[in-house]
Parts: structure tokens; sequence; C-alpha cells
């Protein structure tokens, strides 16, 4: 499903403020897995997600996410590739405030062309699913944070791709709301997601549902 | 892949109206400002067009070559006999006479401008007139709309006007002229020339303007030379002199305006650029968000578009409207000081304006087009950014 071999990222590259964010990173994960991805802050969480994800493609090395590689694609492909394939949940939530939960949950799909009447049944379907369907037509900044964590997730199942990546999604949560979050994850195992979690929350890599942690450092993993 | 297009664009039009709704203060303001630009560019160029009409009708039936009678550099009246001097230059059709002067109407304080125009040459009328029998009978008058309004007619077909020694002068309306030329006729009466001169108490042979038509137009120039020869003291327009003058007093005025206009308009696309390059944070995150969640950078492009259009439609039809009715019942109150301070018009005169498609299309090209550009290439260089900050 993930397979990485030798990636290396370098923000800004040949510039004085370049940054050597990932080196050689060798990494793979199978259709079903949840992994959690372990480190301090400035490791290299994010960049990596960001390369799985398909926001941009490796300085160098390979990357191929969800049968297709990645170095070299354009943009556009780019982005045609995430869309069918990756799922994000953000440390932020990053809900469009003002926009309604229903609304903003059917984000992705706007750009697929997809009707109106077909969002709003795919939407409320998963809105039904996380005990949200109350909140449908409340403003998303109008919710509590629990709730804007379940929008977040629903949004990120809305088209069905196969991969989930979560950036520090306990971070804004108290315990019990971070209990919550994986009980939610461990339910979506069933539905044979790959899921990686970014996290340096122990309530997160000691979780029942984590199938394997890695450990990154200084943009190098460390496998345990 | 399963893209339907219309569908994409439906969608992303009907997410940008949601956009504008949720921000409402930041767009009306700007859909403001932008419609009262587009009001002062709409306006200016519907009285140009106005204006730019009414003197081409004027020019048309304006005599080829005019001759007037000028003594210390005033004009003063000629003999019917003075015509048969021009008559001996070769190569002229025809030579009329015509008589014209102001009459003072102390009932209302207004100025009437009567033209008295030989009965032969009447037909030289018809661009202006329908249902109006010529020749006219005599102390038969064609009026001006507001100046009929102005004789308080009612239903009355006759009315009479003082001749200087405050008798009175009565005659019979044959008809008035078309709205659409009031811009130049509001204040006509014109009338037989025997009939202006009696009112304008002006002698029986007495003349003020020879016209004279030619046989070829290509002899203008000369013609009008050799008849200034022949007749020593006078002056001799030709309707292109008249042209010429009346542009140069009207492209002064229009440029001068136009400059003024062309301020407002880059001083507010740099307002509109400033806006969109400057996008809030809570819009760059949006961006990235949405470009994260697969949206692509055309089709973020394709939003701040929809937006811009919104914006600019709103206040394209909202500037186009109200300068519609600043021009039709407000009569251009703003521009008419720039336009029209050299032309003696009542100010109670209707301006009927030429709304011309093009006009709007002129309009619109340096109005909304620039502004959609001012809008969408901050965005599209903000949309081409990888969204990765969005992540973090
Ligand atoms: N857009 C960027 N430009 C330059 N440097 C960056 C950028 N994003 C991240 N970095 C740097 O890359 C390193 C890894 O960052 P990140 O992947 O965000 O780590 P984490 O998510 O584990 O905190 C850090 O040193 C960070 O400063
Ligand atoms: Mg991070």
């Amino acid at each position: 499903m993930i397979e990485l071999i030798g990636v290396n990222k370098i923000y800004n590259q040949g510039r004085a403020n370049e940054v050597h964010a990932l080196h050689g990173i060798d990494f793979s994960a199978e259709k079903g897995e949840i992994i959690c991805l372990q480190g301090a802050s400035g490791s290299g969480k994010s960049t990596l997600l960001s390369i799985i994800g398909c926001i941009f493609g490796p300085t160098s090395g390979r990357a191929i996410i969800g049968a297709k590689a990645l170095s070299r694609l354009p943009d556009r492909f780019l982005t045609l590739h995430r869309r069918e394939t990756i799922g994000f949940i953000f440390q932020q939530f990053n809900l469009i405030s003002g926009l309604r939960v229903l609304d903003n949950v059917a984000l992705p799909l706007l750009p697929l062309g997809i009707s109106p009447g077909e969002r709003k049944k795919r939407a409320m379907v998963l809105l039904e699913r996380f005990n949200l369907s109350h909140r449908a037509d409340f403003r998303a900044d109008q919710i509590s944070g629990g709730e804007m964590q379940r929008v977040a997730i629903a949004r990120a199942l809305v088209n069905d791709q196969p991969i989930i990546l979560a950036d520090e999604p306990t971070a804004h949560l108290d315990t019990a709301l971070s209990h919550d979050f994986m009980t939610i994850i461990a339910g979506l195992k069933e539905t044979g997601k790959t899921i990686i979690i970014a996290s340096h929350d122990e309530l997160v890599s000691t979780h029942r549902a984590i199938d394997r942690i890695i450990a990154i450092r200084d943009g190098r993993l460390h496998v345990s | 892949m399963k893209f339907t297009g219309i569908e994409r664009q439906l969608n992303i039009l009907d997410y940008a109206l949601h956009s504008l709704a949720r921000r409402p203060g930041r767009h009306l303001s700007i859909t403001f400002i932008f419609a009262l630009v587009i009001f002062l560019v709409a306006s200016f160029q519907m009285v140009t067009a106005s204006l730019k009409h009414s003197a081409d009708v004027l020019l048309k039936t304006a005599p080829e070559i005019t001759v007037q009678k000028m003594v210390a550099g005033r004009q003063v009246m000629m003999r019917v006999g003075d015509m048969a001097r021009v008559g001996k230059v070769f190569g002229i059709k025809e030579i009329y006479p015509r008589v014209w002067g102001y009459h003072f109407a102390a009932r209302n304080g207004a100025n009437y401008t009567i033209i008295g125009l030989d009965p032969a040459r009447q037909r030289q009328l018809p661009p202006y007139l329908d249902g109006v029998k010529m020749p006219l009978a005599p102390g038969e008058a064609i009026v001006g709309l507001p100046l009929a309004k102005l004789l308080d007619l009612g239903g009355r077909r006759v009315f009479s006007l003082a001749r200087g020694d405050l008798s009175l002068k009565s005659f019979r309306l044959a008809g008035t002229f078309p709205a659409a030329s009031d811009i130049l006729t509001g204040d006509l009466l014109v009338t037989n020339i025997a009939d202006a001169r009696d009112l304008l108490g002006m002698k029986a042979d007495e003349i003020t303007d020879i016209c004279v038509s030619v046989a070829n137009p290509a002899e203008v120039r000369t013609i009008a030379g050799k008849i200034s020869r022949v007749m020593p003291g006078t002056r001799v327009l030709t309707r292109d002199q008249i042209r010429k003058t009346y542009q140069a007093v009207f492209s002064w005025r229009s440029g001068f305006g136009s400059i003024c206009l062309l301020t407002a308009l880059a001083a507010f696309f740099i307002l509109a650029w400033d806006r969109a390059s400057g996008l809030s944070a809570g819009e760059r995150r949006e961006t990235a968000i949405l470009k994260v969640l697969g949206w692509q950078t055309t089709d973020i492009i394709t939003l701040r578009f929809w937006e811009g259009g919104a914006v600019a439609t709103m206040a394209f039809l909202l500037g186009v409207m109200a300068a519609w009715l600043h021009v039709t019942i407000g009569a251009a109150a703003l521009f008419r000081p720039v336009l029209m301070g050299w032309s003696v018009l009542r100010p109670n005169l209707e301006l009927v304006p030429v709304t011309r498609v093009s006009d709007f299309i002129i309009v619109f090209t340096f109005t909304v087009l620039p502004y959609l550009a001012a809008t969408v290439i901050p965005a599209w260089h903000s949309a081409t950014v990888p969204p990765d900050a969005a992540v973090r």
C-alpha cells in the first residue's frame, strides 16, 4: 500500500535556509495496518506524512503510494491521486468555520462534481455513524472540540480513500476525548484502511488499535 | 474517473456564493466601492454617447457652408440681396437664407432659441420629425418638448409670444421635436423665416446667415475660400470647421473627465489587487485546506473567479442601473457642469440617454475584466504554493 525507499526531503534546497528534514527513509505499510509514527517536535513527522499524503514528492528516493510512484509527478496529478487515495485528519481539525458541519464533511466531494443531493446523503451517513446528525446544520465553530474532532474524521472518510493520515490528532484534546478518538480509529480497523497517526502522545502509541510503532528522530527512522 | 465538468463548476460556484455570504462585511464594502466606480464610468460613457449622438445629428442637418457678417468682431444682420454676391461663386448648388436669434420670455425668465427657415429648406428638418406637414404654414411652429412644457400649453395648439414692443404674436403648434433630440432642441422654436423675423423684430429682408450647399463635396474648402474673397468682412464656416471646434471643446472636456475617471479606476484596481494579494490568514488557510482535501489549483482559481465574478456582477448591475437613473431621471447632474458647460441648456432639460450595447461592453471591459484579473491572479499565486502548512 505504501512503500518508501531511500526517501530524502530537503526544504529550500540550495538556499541559506536549507533544511534536510528526512534522511534516507525506508518504510512500508500494508493494507489494513494501523501505525503510530512517534517523534519529538521537529523530528520530521509532518514532513513524512506530507510525502505519504501526496502533498509533495520526495527530493530524492522513491515513494510508491497506493500503487503509484510519486517522484516527479506534477502538482495536478499529485492532487488527483491524493483525493482518491488519502484522507487527512489535521491537528487543528482545520474545519472551515462559518460553513455548516454537513458542508464541511462534504468538502472533498465538491471538486469531484458530485451533486448536492448525493453529497448530503454521503455526509449524513457519516454524521450518523459518529452521532453528529443533530449537529449537521450547525456552523463548524459552534460545536464542541470533541464534535469537531469527529467531524474531521468524517471528512477524512467521506470519499472512502484507502489511506488515512492523522497528524497529532489528540494534541488539542483532553484524555477522555483522546480516548474516544482512538476508539473510533480502532473501529475503522474492520474497514481495512491503512492508518498512520503521527503523535508523541502515550495514549495513542500504547492503544490496542496500534499494530506497529515507528520512531523518527532528526529525520531518521528507528524501527522498534 | 467520473468528472462531470458542469457539476463541478456548479459545486464550486455554490461554494463561492456561500463563502461570500459567510463574509458579508468584507465583500459588501468592496462591492459598494466597485459599484460606485462603475456608476461613474457608465454615467460618463452614457452622457458622452448621448452628446456625440446629438452632435452627429446636428452636423448632419447643418449646411455645408454658413456665411455670417462680422462687424467689430460681432455678428450683424445681412440683407437678402447679399445672397446674390455669393451666388456668383462657381460650384454652388443652392443658397438659402436663415434667421435665428434668442427670445427672452420674461414670464419664466428663460431664453428660447428661435430659428426661421426658408419654406423651401424645411425638408432639412425630417431627421427630427415624424408626422409634421412640411413646409409649415404661416404662423406654424415646431418646438422642443421641454419648451412645450414651459409654455404650459395643456391641450391647446395655439400660444403667443411677446414681440420686443410687447405686442403678442401667436403661433400654432405644428408638432414637437422628439425627446431624443432634447439636447439640441430643448429650447428651440422653428418657424417660417418671415414669422421669425416678425417675432425677433427684424426687418423684412434681414437675414442672419447665408447657407450654402455645394455641388461637389470635395470642393467645400475651395468654395469657402472663394466666398470670403468675394465677400470681405464675413465669417465663412464649413461644416468641418464646426465639427472640429465642437470636437475640440467636447474632447477636451471628455478627455478631462476620462482622466479623472481613469485615476479613480486605477486606484480601485490597486485596492482590489492589494486586498487579493494580501489574502487574510484565514483565506490562505482555507486555500491550503481545500488543496489538501483534493481541490486542484484550477478549482481554487475557479472559486476565487466566481467570488470575484459575483462581486463584479453585483457591482456592475448596481452601478449601471444607478448610472442609467442618474442620466435619465437625474439628468446627469454630476457630469452636467463638466460636459455641458458650453451649451445653453435649461436646467430642467431631460437628457434621453443613448443606451447602446457597445457602451455597456466598453464599461464591462474596463471595469469587470480588470477587477477579475486583480483578484484572480493573486489567488492563483497563493494557490500554487504547496498546502503542507495546513497539515501541521
Ligand atoms: N515548509 C518548510 N520549510 C522549511 N523547513 C521546514 C518546513 N516544514 C518543516 N520544516 C523543518 O523540517 C523539520 C521537520 O519538521 P516537521 O516535519 O514539521 O516535524 P514534526 O512534524 O515532527 O514536528 C523541522 O526542522 C522544520 O523546521
Ligand atoms: Mg508536525
